[in-house]
């Protein structure tokens, strides 16, 4: 079963089409990254997934469930970190982790567990008579987090989850995100971070003026944007352009004194080549760096750097 | 829909309820105000009038009830949409309509409350309606009544509490000079008189003097069933327009 379906999603504010005809399906148990340039869709995408807006056309689904005919049933199955949202300034941290497990029907023994627990494993539990309003900004979002893993969700949407956190906050968050595949919870994460995306999600959406431009697994992007592997090995002597010409006929290549830099794709292939002209010519190889492309690249490539 | 559905339903009210108490009516300002205010009103208009305690008891629960019952629900939406909080909520399995009856079943709590110590130091006075069950009707209806309106002001799809807070209080204050509170209904003049069967103070205040002093202005049965239809109109009108304005509210966050 897909943990989360959009059908044809589109939604238009006055002249402007926010999200347009967008569809994917999330596995369950995946951790599905969805990435695009400020104002590309995401938000909006986002609330229409967690029945927060309606799209004007289109079907957003969890667990089977329409999100806008049957809200109650979906609603339950999730768990929403919404983008710069809010826990009550004047309630206390825990104040407000019962507040919302009430809303999800959890008892009050259950509830009183399950937030010790999330807020240990945030480490908040020290801070939980404190208002919400005198915590940090990584503290609030760790408890935005907290909230939204009160039930136990099947779905998990994280909005920019480590947006604005130190170092630490983030890791944890990262790790904590990790854990929940572990444990079969579907993850949609909209981030800016595009490492982040390509170090924990198992496929990741491109969005661009409301379309998805690119689908797929950070590997299959990396291949469909067509970038190359950049290798640099430098021998013990200047190298003849001549002699390596021979070898090196199939690739584009640059020579600087004894620097050979290469772009190609399957660098194993061209190692093998590099050690056997090493062989032959008498050189010893010094150094060899392999710069596969990175996410950004293929972020910044297929967005046409934006 | 089963009953599991509406245990959910009733606990999530509750849950919304209970929070709207903790965060805006158990405040020292608001609670002041709504019994300052109201009482200082009657009181000015009442000392040295000669009028009874019974006649006066009338008007101000109502008084009371207005100011208390539709006090607080015209901020809550924009104060938790400039909060970022509303986003938090809604996105639980809530939906704009529980979270209303949430906040008018709140209102109505403060809103009894705070009519209590007059019906009590009334009864202790020896003022005693003449019909118990209806004025407790009555003052139900009437609180529904009041607190939704305010919701209906809070359906202004903005995030600044003072936008709704002028709407609130241009409507709001006219309606205690033309609706009987303060002046007789038989003492306005025509174009008054008028304007008062359209206001939603007029008809709980004459059905309170009914069983206060046993007279009232119109029957007894068109003043409940106005009050009724006022109740009713108010309840659907807030949670109807909530419905179309909520969108346009979390669109622009």
């Amino acid at each position: 079963m897909n943990a989360i379906e959009a059908i044809n999603l589109y939604k238009r504010f006055g002249n402007v089409i926010a999200v347009n005809d967008v569809s994917f399906n999330v596995k369950e148990g995946e951790i599905f990254g969805f990435l695009g340039p400020n104002g590309a869709g995401k938000t909006t995408t986002i609330r229409i997934l967690t029945g927060l807006l309606k799209p004007d056309h289109g079907e957003a689904r969890i667990m089977d469930y329409n999100i806008h005919e049957n809200p109650i049933e979906a609603k339950m199955l999730i768990g929403v970190v919404p983008e710069e949202a809010n826990p009550y300034p004047d309630l206390s941290t825990w104040d407000n982790l019962m507040l919302v497990a009430s809303l999800y029907g959890i008892s009050k023994y259950e509830a009183k567990e399950k937030a010790s627990q999330l807020l240990k494993l945030l480490d908040l539990y020290e801070v939980r008579k404190r208002k919400a309003r005198n915590l940090s900004k990584g503290m609030k979002q760790k408890l935005l987090v907290s909230m939204a893993l009160i039930n136990d969700p099947k779905v998990l949407f994280l909005d920019e989850p480590t947006v604005g956190l130190d170092v630490l906050s983030a890791r944890k968050i990262r790790n904590l995100i990790l854990e929940l595949k572990k444990n079969k919870t579907t993850v949609f994460l909209t981030t800016h971070n595009v490492e982040e995306a390509g170090f924990l999600c198992d496929r990741i959406a491109i969005i661009r003026n409301g379309k998805i431009i690119a689908l797929g697994s950070p590997e299959e992007l990396k291949i469909k944007a067509g970038l190359y592997t950049y290798v640099s090995i430098v021998f013990d002597k200047k190298i003849n352009e001549h002699d390596v010409k021979s070898f090196l006929n199939s690739f584009e290549y640059k020579i600087q004194d004894s620097k050979l830099l290469i772009i190609c794709n399957e660098p194993a292939n061209l190692i093998v080549k590099a050690v056997e002209y090493a062989r032959i010519n008498g050189l010893k190889i010094i150094d060899v760096q392999v710069s596969p492309p990175n996410l950004e690249d293929v972020f910044i490539k297929i967005t046409g750097g934006e | 829909m089963n009953s599991n559905y509406f245990k959910h339903l009733s606990r999530s009210i509750w849950a919304i309820c209970l929070k709207d108490i903790k965060l805006y009516y158990a405040k020292g300002p608001i609670v002041v105000t709504g019994v300052i205010f109201p009482l200082f009103l009657w009181f000015a208009f009442y000392i040295g009038r000669g009028l009874g305690i019974k006649e006066g008891l009338a008007s101000l629960l109502t008084l009371t009830l207005f100011f208390t019952s539709s006090s607080v629900t015209p901020i809550i939406a924009p104060w938790e949409t400039r909060q970022r909080t509303l986003e938090m909520v809604l996105s639980r399995p809530i939906t704009i309509t529980i979270m209303l009856i949430g906040d008018i079943l709140a209102s109505i709590i403060f809103g009894l409350i705070f009519t209590l110590p007059p019906i009590f130091y009334g009864i202790f006075l020896g003022a005693i309606p003449n019909n118990v069950l209806l004025t407790v009707i009555t003052i139900l209806l009437t609180a529904l009544s009041f607190s939704s309106l305010g919701i209906i002001f809070s359906a202004l799809p903005t995030d600044t509490p003072a936008d709704v807070v002028l709407l609130s209080s241009t409507i709001k204050l006219p309606l205690i000079f033309i609706s009987g509170v303060l002046i007789p209904l038989n003492q306005l003049p025509t174009l008054s008189l008028t304007l008062a069967m359209l206001s939603p103070l007029t008809y709980p205040t004459d059905l309170l003097r009914i069983f206060y002093i046993g007279e009232g202005f119109f029957s007894l049965y068109i003043d409940l069933i106005a009050t009724i239809i006022f109740a009713i109109i108010f309840t659907i009108a807030a949670l109807k327009l909530h419905k179309k304005t909520i969108y346009i509210r979390l669109q622009r966050r």
